[in-house]
């Protein structure tokens, strides 16, 4: 069995790594890069909110921040991509931990109101700081990577978004197996109880937010390098959390591969609408439909879905409870 | 030893005290009795000491050691634990892991430490065995029933190594089957050197148990001493039955 | 200072406004605990539906009202019985954002497609000309969307008050075990209450056609404002919501004559925030934000 699942990894490994050499076109190779940025940023979304059960709407803040910090770094002080990105992750993820401080603070709703409310707030500072970031003309990004021409470059950053998804995996694995992933469920279960215990929950949770905005940070960046041109509008978009959200619930939130694998089916899935519909509207109300559709009927996920429901409720009846504990008592 | 000492310690919420100038003092090695009529202020008491509530005045200390306005996490840490009247456990975590979120954790080597550490485990299990439901240990804790979980809640309190146990009506809800059991735990583990603070309505729990009992009336202690005083002591009476 | 005067005016009948548009989600709160993210996305269906009477039917866009307010009831009630009420109890804070949210999104979609994403708005002879009173010049459009939310408030406040299905609806935000105890039907007072909620939607977003230009995207700067309204006045509180719309309103008009718009919005957020870290229960009375 573990080495079944094991070689099923490899496999799965060995098919994303080989995949734009497998496609036709280089529009497949940008659709499959797209596909995996997303992953990546869903993942990432899922150590808060699969965790803790935090949801936040707001995380495309931290991408649209990330986007245009990199982007401002190479542009204006003329640093190379290679630095540009981890320092304007890094300083994101430090403007995490002073936005998770007091956002952290409120629970449910309270904490979801704040969560759409930090995009609002970032894209309104973005749009309005115009010497800076140009504004609502958006903000030209040269590309790393002169010598390659637009497919080639598609391939480049299709790897590029693979390890960052390797990468958000690992995280989600690693923390899942700790104490601090414990810390983390406690508190979606229950969280006074969790403090109660001695679990330091505040701590925790900023941790989580900060490592979260961290990996939505990196993917925003490379998003900024690739595209090339940023537009607050598209960037900072609550459309982008929102396919985090959808793409976490619909895989299944409690689940490593959940996320990656909402993101195999909504990310094509709007690429189809894109292609067959063309550039109207409503591939919004698809995502809203199946949005509402996930949250009433699978709020657990396909994962959960596919592993079957829980095999009943194992009945432990009160008596042999009882009887075992006359027959333990000392 | 002085194990846990209150003074002055006062709450309202609204225009009602809840909590009124209550000076208290536990000492190490008892198993003390907190009684008192319906909103005497006990369980704001209890919500005082753990930190689950910040005192308007007065001050707690834990060995010496001020623990005023502490967070709950880090009374917790200080060696304070304590049970939820209406028993409190993480429904869809295993029975195993409510056990082993309760294992400390400060540093970062720690947090970041495999969750299921062989030694850890063994320590859970020890403590799963000694409330009798070790048999459950992989199954989700929402699905015991309320007696085995009240006994989660008590072995996952107990994992987080406390000197001092608050219990909030141990016996509440409960069969009279396990609560003869539950008392011969207590009494065990203050054997073990467990120092215990008890909120219970059971009275002959409460005095066939507990070597000091504290009544409370009014969010203030009016009388306190060994079971067979108190149970005579004129205002105790007059607390509970008003004459 | 007459500029200050003027941004004083100002504010108080956008706020007078912001209280009509906000009204809607603390019933909805209060009812069900719900966050309504999809209410701001109604406003603009509701402004859109004025603007297809005023297109095709060359008519005033009120007359839309005796349509839109029934049949935002019906959706209302609708809302909440088919699917809110179908949500889990356990997690139906979070659960219940990601619904409506969804339903936005779907209004959202369902308006660009038709409608196309480029602004509309209405403009009627009468909105285009001002009051001056006092060197402060009051734009008649600002003066009806007040009079039409002190209007529309009055007749909610006193359904609250008055009816026994106010009775009801009041004593289930308040108490739901307890009104069922008592022989409340509080899942169909529930249901009705959003009706309700949805009804001042129609209202709120044809006033809102009237003064704005809107596109399709437009609810989505509407949710954060009213979701500081709503938390700022404390969660669940209609009266609170009203006054700290008000409040809000005057803040936005003063940030706005004297620095620019981009301030005015962001105040917004900085009292939402303010208001969560220093008193998250609101400061209207309401309810414990942090608990929801």
């Amino acid at each position: 069995m573990r080495i079944a699942s094991r070689g099923l990894l490899v496999l799965a490994a060995v098919l994303a790594a080989g995949y734009p050499w497998m496609v036709p076109n280089y529009y497949l190779v940008y659709a499959g890069a797209l596909t995996v940025m997303y992953a990546a940023m869903a993942t990432s979304w899922n150590i808060l909110g699969g965790f803790t059960g935090y949801v936040s709407i707001g995380h495309s803040a931290f991408f649209g921040l990330g986007a245009y910090g990199t982007g401002l770094m190479v542009t204006r002080w003329d640093l190379p991509w290679t630095a540009a990105l981890p320092a304007s992750a890094l300083l994101v993820t430090a403007f995490a931990v002073l936005v998770g401080i007091a956002a952290v603070r409120v629970r449910g709703a309270s904490f979801v109101i704040v969560s759409i409310a930090l995009v609002s707030m970032t894209n309104l500072v973005v749009q309005g700081w115009r010497s800076l970031t140009g504004g609502s003309t958006g903000l030209q990004v040269p590309s790393p990577f002169p010598g390659l021409h637009r497919g080639q470059g598609h391939i480049v950053f299709f790897y590029l978004f693979l390890a960052l998804l390797a990468l958000a995996l690992l995280s989600w694995w690693f923390i899942g197996r700790s104490r601090f992933g414990a810390g983390l469920r406690a508190i979606r279960e229950d969280e006074d109880k969790a403090e109660s215990l001695g679990v330091p929950t505040a701590a925790l949770k900023v941790a989580a937010f900060a490592l979260s905005a961290l990996f939505v940070a990196l993917a925003g960046g490379l998003y900024a390098l690739w595209f090339g041109s940023l537009d607050p509008i598209f960037v900072f978009s609550i459309l982008t959390s929102s396919y985090m959200v959808l793409m976490s619930l619909l895989g299944g939130v409690r689940h490593l591969f959940g996320p990656l694998l909402g993101a195999l089916i909504i990310a094509p899935a709007g690429e189809y609408f894109l292609i067959a519909l063309g550039e109207t509207q409503i591939h919004l109300t698809a995502t809203g439909v199946l949005l509402v559709l996930v949250v009433l009927f699978m709020p657990e996920g396909i994962i959960a879905r596919l592993a079957g429901r829980r095999a009943g409720a194992p009945s432990i009846p009160e008596e042999s409870a009882g009887q075992r504990l006359q027959g333990v008592a000392r | 030893m002085t194990s846990l000492r209150t003074e002055g310690l006062t709450k309202a919420f609204g225009g009602v005290l809840a909590v009124d100038g209550a000076t208290v003092e536990i000492r190490d090695g008892g198993i003390n009795g907190l009684i008192g009529p319906n909103g005497s202020g006990k369980t704001t008491f209890f919500n005082l000491i753990t930190g689950m509530i910040r005192p308007d005045s007065g001050r707690v200390s834990y060995r010496g050691r001020d623990i005023t306005r502490h967070s709950p996490h880090r009374v917790a840490q200080a060696g304070i634990g304590r049970t939820f009247q209406l028993c409190r456990i993480f429904p869809r975590l295993s029975v195993l892991e409510n056990m082993l979120v309760a294992v400390r954790r400060t540093r970062l080597r720690e947090l970041l430490a495999g969750l299921h550490d062989r030694g850890e485990v063994e320590r859970a299990r020890h403590w799963l065995r000694r409330m009798g439901i070790d048999h459950l240990e992989r199954a989700e804790a929402r699905d015991l029933s309320y007696g085995q979980q009240k006994l989660l809640e008590l072995a996952a309190v107990l994992m987080a190594e406390p000197e001092l146990v608050l219990l909030d009506e141990p016996a509440g809800g409960v069969n009279p089957a396990l609560i003869d059991r539950l008392v011969t735990l207590v009494r065990d583990l203050n054997a073990e050197g467990h120092t215990f603070l008890v909120v219970e309505h059971n009275m002959d729990m409460v005095m066939g148990m507990c070597d000091h009992v504290i009544v409370f009336d009014r969010g203030a202690p009016i009388a306190e001493g060994p079971p067979s005083i108190v149970r005579s002591d004129p205002r105790v009476l007059e607390a509970y039955l008003g004459v | 200072m007459s500029l200050l005067l003027q941004g004083l005016a100002l504010g108080v009948l956008t706020g007078g406004l912001y209280a009509l548009l906000a009204s809607g989600l603390s019933l909805y709160f209060g009812v069900m605990r719900v966050v309504m993210v999809a209410h701001p996305a109604f406003l603009f269906l509701a402004a859109y539906l004025a603007y297809t009477m005023h297109t095709a039917f060359a008519a005033d866009p009120f007359l839309t009202l005796p349509v839109t307010v029934p049949v935002f009831f019906a959706l209302g009630v609708a809302v909440q019985r088919l699917l809110l009420a179908r949500l889990a109890p356990d997690n139906l804070a979070m659960m219940s954002v990601l619904l409506t949210f969804g339903i936005a999104l779907t209004i959202e979609g369902l308006l660009g497609t038709v409608y196309t994403g480029s602004y509309k708005s209405i403009s009627m002879d009468y909105a285009t000309r001002s009051l001056t009173v006092g060197g402060v010049h009051l734009p008649y459009d600002k003066i009806i969307a007040f009079l039409v939310a002190a209007i529309t408030l009055a007749a909610l406040f006193a359904v609250l008050i008055r009816s026994r299905f106010g009775q009801a609806l009041r004593a289930t935000i308040q108490h739901r075990e307890a009104a069922r105890l008592v022989g409340i039907h509080t899942e169909r007072v529930a249901g009705y209450g959003f009706g309700v909620g949805l009804a001042t939607a129609a209202v709120g977003g044809t006033v809102l056609a009237l003064i704005t230009p809107f596109l399709p995207a437009s609810h989505w700067a509407w949710i954060g404002k009213l979701m500081a309204i709503i938390v700022v006045g404390g969660l669940g509180s209609v009266a609170g919501a009203a006054l700290a719309a008000v409040v809000l309103g005057v803040v936005e008009g003063l940030v706005l004559v004297t620095i620019d718009a981009t301030w005015a919005t962001m105040m917004f957020y900085v009292f939402l925030f303010l208001t969560l870290l220093v008193r998250p229960q609101g400061f209207f009375g309401g309810r414990l934000a942090h608990r929801f």
